[in-house]
């Protein structure tokens, strides 16, 4: 059986390189990287071309890699990227080439009129649906709260990808459950991507670089996550020269520092920032407040260093804190930590090679005093990943991508430790073991200039080990058997082929339909007693009594750019089913409990929708219109008499628009509009007593809505003196400008003024917040 | 410490104080078919015992419930075989006569009202003495509270159910306090008795211990986890009754003790 598994393997690996080496043998080829001309970072999804060559072409890959190849002969290479002057260079082509581009940016900033060459098409051929971009320029200008920019608050903004609310650091794609967005930083997976219990994300946008997310049609070298892939890269670092950057906001500041290593050769970057509400609370002469902690921080950092001509080494590391605390009575300390470590290697200028070793973990620890009660309670997930992913450029039709993953999973669910005077024993629940590992290939092929394929398969195997205690459950919750397994045993193994297949047809230059099947399966589940995201919330593993969760989803799009592609359309519907879903019984007890499978419910889900986008892409105004109709809706064996319900991220309606102005060089406005349908939510249907008191009925699980949503933000930006050595500017943002009264939370109490009658109780988080931010750059 | 959810409900209090508003709104709620509710209790106190039997009614009507008369109520000890048939004084409000509530007993409820029969069984878990009151003050967020704690010794080997009734100034109970001892098995146990309300100087707190059995216990936890205050919309559900046929509420044979303490 094994030897089988492995030889399946190897043919999947070796076969597509032994076709395709014949027919590439006449042809010749050009490769290396394309950087930024002032800073030698690389550009990551930049188009190279060959003038009058059918076929797509390539963009680079997440290393600023491409290689285009084709017969002897003299050619005109185009190289494209958003907001960079499009570069054209004379190649005669009569052997491999290897050859370094530098593209600048535009002068003036997305200017209608310095764009004059040719855009390029790239949406509308390639083979790619439900992904979506965002640059971390148009991040910069999008209004958020507290001015903080935050990746994640404006990724919410595209359609099918929905906020979970304010103050809750999830989100949800399509239909899908927080817990199942895998999002990678460097490739690292960062478990809890909130600060602040879900107010602002993990990620410092001074430190990325590049977002892409997936929200269906994911390549086959991604797998694990049902809903969505959210693929974060990090700066390299300016490897010309020294630079240092920051900001001063409301409630953190940021600094950045990068520069060479050795000329040309690599560069650093580390970039930071901290909030110091802290640092207020310290100033308190009220002794119930002054001992209060509450900040967070975070630590980007990250190497490169060219070996040499084939040779490319990357360390990446990313660490965040938070740490909050009310005097000696309670305190929390949460955060991940993730380090990257990889070899880009050129085989030759067709096959591009990468080794990625990956080191990622979260953990919490709780401190509680209360009197003679003095405990702590601590919970971690550590993963250990190798990856090892080839790039075969085949020639300028064909590319095939492939390699293997695997990844190790230890989650230490919770450990109490209790002092002798205290009213609890010490806790030690098993630590879990498992191995997840993927072989994978996908081939991108042009198969005639207006029908581009991408397919492939992820092979995936998720495998429970020993040592431990194993149990298994009846019906009516009480424990069956149990099982011991030693260390390394497979207790349970789950292995499925995940298809993905996506397709584009151009009806015109400018003008595509798209089609796109794909399988995912998720085998890491996050378990939450609320409908938020806690930073105590649990992740498990399949298990013998947890099944992998399935998510087959269907999508097909239209897509069309307008007037010389300064607009940008696309309607995307999708449907999506899954299976192996969670939901938990009633008063599940998730913590400090060894049996908490045996508190799980399981059943399906299904979701469908319709998604609109129209984008101006270009010019002094720029922004965009997203609108989402969709459904969500589970069916839980134990839940709502085994019927479907509206799933708590179903929406009906959701609408985000964000216009960007940049009135001259020293103003720029932005604003954004969001409306959406309340969430699907379990309100009373009716009240009773119960020794005196009033108790709500809820017959029916979310079968109401909380009040729909809106919210106007505005921003703008004052652009300082610009010397040559320094930088500057102001950003003034005001969130909820409207002073819209947002349902945060809806509580239903008796009448504090006429206990013979109860009423429902709206809090309002956020109304009319106004923020400052000042940055500055010495160049 | 209703471990790590009333963690963020903390923090998120100290936001809300900051930042948040509140606003009583008015919400389109359907009224779903009346539904029979039953709460019955036999203690280890001198009888007679009471079982209430009442309906729902729709969210915005006033807060009373309509009776349910002319059912057949009846407990069994089915340790002795004793069956009461249970006299219907105030409507709604059925009283025993003969019973006497013992410490290890199963009783048997049965209800036949309005066409349909109800049943539930409960037996009187072991006493658990209830040594002392205290009190603990904590700051948080500048603003002070004092809550009363119950000190007890769990006995170990056996798993315990607790649950604290606590009346003070005449604050009708709000807080339901519930408590097992997964993690405290055998543990000398000083349990804060967490309330909206701070327990003002010279304040008497009058507590009520009661050991109750385990459904009982899984019920009264779940009706306490509907009140999501100050925390995100969960999905509330109506608790696992351990009357049949759709009943909502409770039948619980358990035991009784009440102690005061003045906080001083």
């Amino acid at each position: 059986m094994k030897f089988t598994k492995i030889r399946y393997f190897l043919l999947l690996v070796l076969l597509p390189a032994i076709t395709f080496s014949q027919q590439s043998k006449t042809k010749f080829s050009i490769s290396g990287i394309v950087l930024d001309k002032e800073t030698g970072e690389s550009l990551i999804g930049a188009s190279v071309g060959i003038v009058g060559q059918k076929g797509l072409g390539t963009v680079t890959n997440s290393y600023g890699f491409y290689s285009v190849s084709a017969v002897q002969g003299h050619y005109q290479l185009t190289i494209s990227f958003s907001s960079y002057k499009t570069d054209t260079i004379e190649v005669e082509l009569n052997k491999n080439l290897t050859m370094q581009i530098n593209l600048s940016k535009t002068t003036a900033l997305l200017e209608e009129v310095t764009v004059t060459s040719r855009r390029k098409n790239d949406n509308i051929s390639r083979p790619i649906m439900g992904v979506q971009k965002l640059s971390i320029e148009e991040i910069k200008n999008i209004p958020v709260l507290f001015g903080e920019q935050d990746i994640l608050k404006t990724l919410q903004l595209l359609p099918g990808i929905k906020s979970a609310g304010e103050g809750n650091g999830g989100f949800y794609v399509r239909g899908g459950s927080a817990d199942q967005n895998l999002i990678l930083l460097d490739e690292a997976v960062v478990y809890n991507p909130s600060h602040l219990l879900g107010f602002f994300s993990t990620f410092n946008s001074d430190a990325i670089k590049d977002l892409t997310v997936y929200k269906g049609g994911m390549p086959s070298e991604y797998g694990g996550r049902l809903s969505s892939v959210l693929d974060i890269k990090m700066n390299d670092g300016d490897n010309h020269k020294f630079r240092f950057n920051g900001g001063i906001g409301l409630i953190a500041s940021r600094f950045t520092a990068e520069g060479p290593l050795n000329k040309d050769k690599g560069s650093f970057i580390i970039s930071a920032r901290r909030t110091y509400a802290d640092v207020f609370l310290k100033l308190s002469k009220d002794t119930s407040i002054n001992k209060d902690i509450l900040y967070f921080y975070d630590v980007n950092a990250k190497a490169n260093y060219k070996l040499s001509d084939k040779d490319h080494l990357y360390l990446s590391a990313y660490t965040g804190r938070d740490d909050l605390g009310l005097g000696s009575i309670f305190g929390i300390n949460y955060g991940n930590l993730t380090s990257t470590l990889r070899w880009n290697h050129v085989f030759n200028s067709r096959l591009f090679s990468n080794t990625s070793l990956i080191y990622s973990n979260y953990n919490y620890v709780i401190d509680i005093t209360a009197g003679t009660n003095n405990i702590s309670i601590t919970s971690r997930i550590r993963d250990w990943n190798l990856k090892q992913d080839f790039q075969y450029f085949i020639n300028a039709n064909n590319k095939l991508n492939y390699g293997i993953d695997v990844k190790r999973h230890s989650i230490l669910p919770g450990t109490i430790t209790a002092s002798g005077t205290s009213s609890f024993n010490d806790v030690n629940l098993q630590k879990k073991l498992s191995l997840e590992s993927a072989a994978y290939i996908s081939h991108e092929w042009s198969a005639t200039p207006t029908v581009n394929i991408t397919y492939g398969v992820r092979l995936s195997n998720f495998s429970a080990l020993g040592p431990g205690t194993f149990y298994t459950y009846n019906d009516d919750g009480t424990t069956k058997d149990s099982s011991t397994y030693s260390s390394g045993k497979i207790v349970k193994a789950y292995t499925y082929l995940e298809p993905r297949f996506a397709a584009s047809y151009k009806l015109r230059e400018d003008k595509s339909i798209k089609f796109s099947y794909i399988r995912n399966v998720q085998n890491l589940h996050l378990l939450s007693n609320s409908t938020g995201t806690n930073p105590t919330d649990l992740w498990i593993g399949s298990s013998n009594n947890v099944k992998p969760e399935i998510a087959d989803q269907v999508s097909v799009g239209y897509y069309q750019n307008f007037k010389n592609n300064l607009y940008e359309f696309s309607a995307e519907t999708y449907y999506k089913d899954m299976q192996n879903q969670i939901d938990y019984k009633n008063g599940a007890q998730l913590r400090a409990n060894e049996n908490v499978e045996n508190e799980l419910l399981f059943g399906k889900g299904r979701s469908y929708g319709i998604e609109l986008f129209l984008k101006k892409k270009y010019g002094r105004f720029n922004g965009w219109i997203g609108y989402t109709l969709s459904k969500s809706e589970r069916k839980i064996d134990g839940i709502n008499n085994n019927q479907w319900y509206n799933a708590t991220q179903d929406r009906t309606h959701e609408l985000s628009i964000v216009g960007i102005y940049k009135k001259n060089d020293k103003w720029t406005f932005s604003s954004t509009f969001v409306y959406y349908t309340g969430n699907a939510v379990t309100y009373p249907s009716g009240k009773y007593t119960l020794n005196g008191q009033v108790f709500f009925y809820y017959p029916e699980r979310n079968s109401y809505r909380v009040p729909s949503y809106s919210r106007l933000d505005l921003a703008a930006t004052l652009q300082g003196k610009k010397t040559k050595k320094f930088d500057s500017n102001w950003s003034f943002s005001i969130y909820n400008a409207l002073n819209h009264a947002n349902a945060y939370s809806i509580n239903f109490q008796v009448d504090p003024n006429d206990p013979t009658k109860t009423q429902a109780v709206k809090t309002t988080l956020f109304k009319f917040v106004p923020s400052v931010t000042y940055n500055f750059k010495f160049l | 410490m209703k471990k790590g959810n009333s963690i963020k409900y903390i923090f998120m209090a100290g936001i809300v104080l900051l930042f948040a508003c509140k606003k009583v709104i008015t919400l389109d709620l359907s009224t779903a078919p009346t539904t029979i509710v039953i709460e019955g209790n036999v203690t280890n106190e001198q009888d007679p015992y009471q079982v209430t039997i009442n309906k729902t009614v729709g969210f915005y009507q006033s807060n009373t419930f309509p009776t349910v008369s002319g059912a057949i109520v009846k407990i069994t000890d089915s340790t002795t075989g004793i069956t009461d048939s249970l006299t219907e004084g105030k409507a709604g409000i059925y009283t025993t006569s003969k019973l006497a509530g013992v410490i290890g007993h199963t009783y048997l409820l049965d209800v036949i009202a309005e066409g349909k029969e109800y049943k539930a069984s409960s037996t009187m878990p072991k006493q658990v003495t209830l040594d002392s009151i205290s009190f603990l003050t904590t700051a948080a967020f500048g603003k002070f509270n004092t809550n009363a704690v119950v000190n007890f010794q769990d006995p170990p080997g056996v798993s315990n159910y607790y649950n604290f009734i606590e009346s003070f100034r005449n604050i009708p109970p709000k807080q339901i306090h519930v408590l097992d001892d997964r993690i405290s098995d055998g543990r000398y146990i000083s349990r804060q008795l967490f309330n909206d309300s701070t327990i003002n100087h010279r304040d008497t707190v009058d507590v009520e211990m009661q050991c109750i059995d385990k459904n009982v216990f899984k019920y009264l936890e779940e009706l306490s986890g509907q009140d999501a205050t100050n925390g995100q919309p969960t999905s509330p559900a109506d608790p696992t009754s351990n009357i049949t046929n759709g009943a909502l509420g409770y039948f619980s044979a358990h035991t009784t003790q009440r102690k005061s303490a003045v906080f001083k």
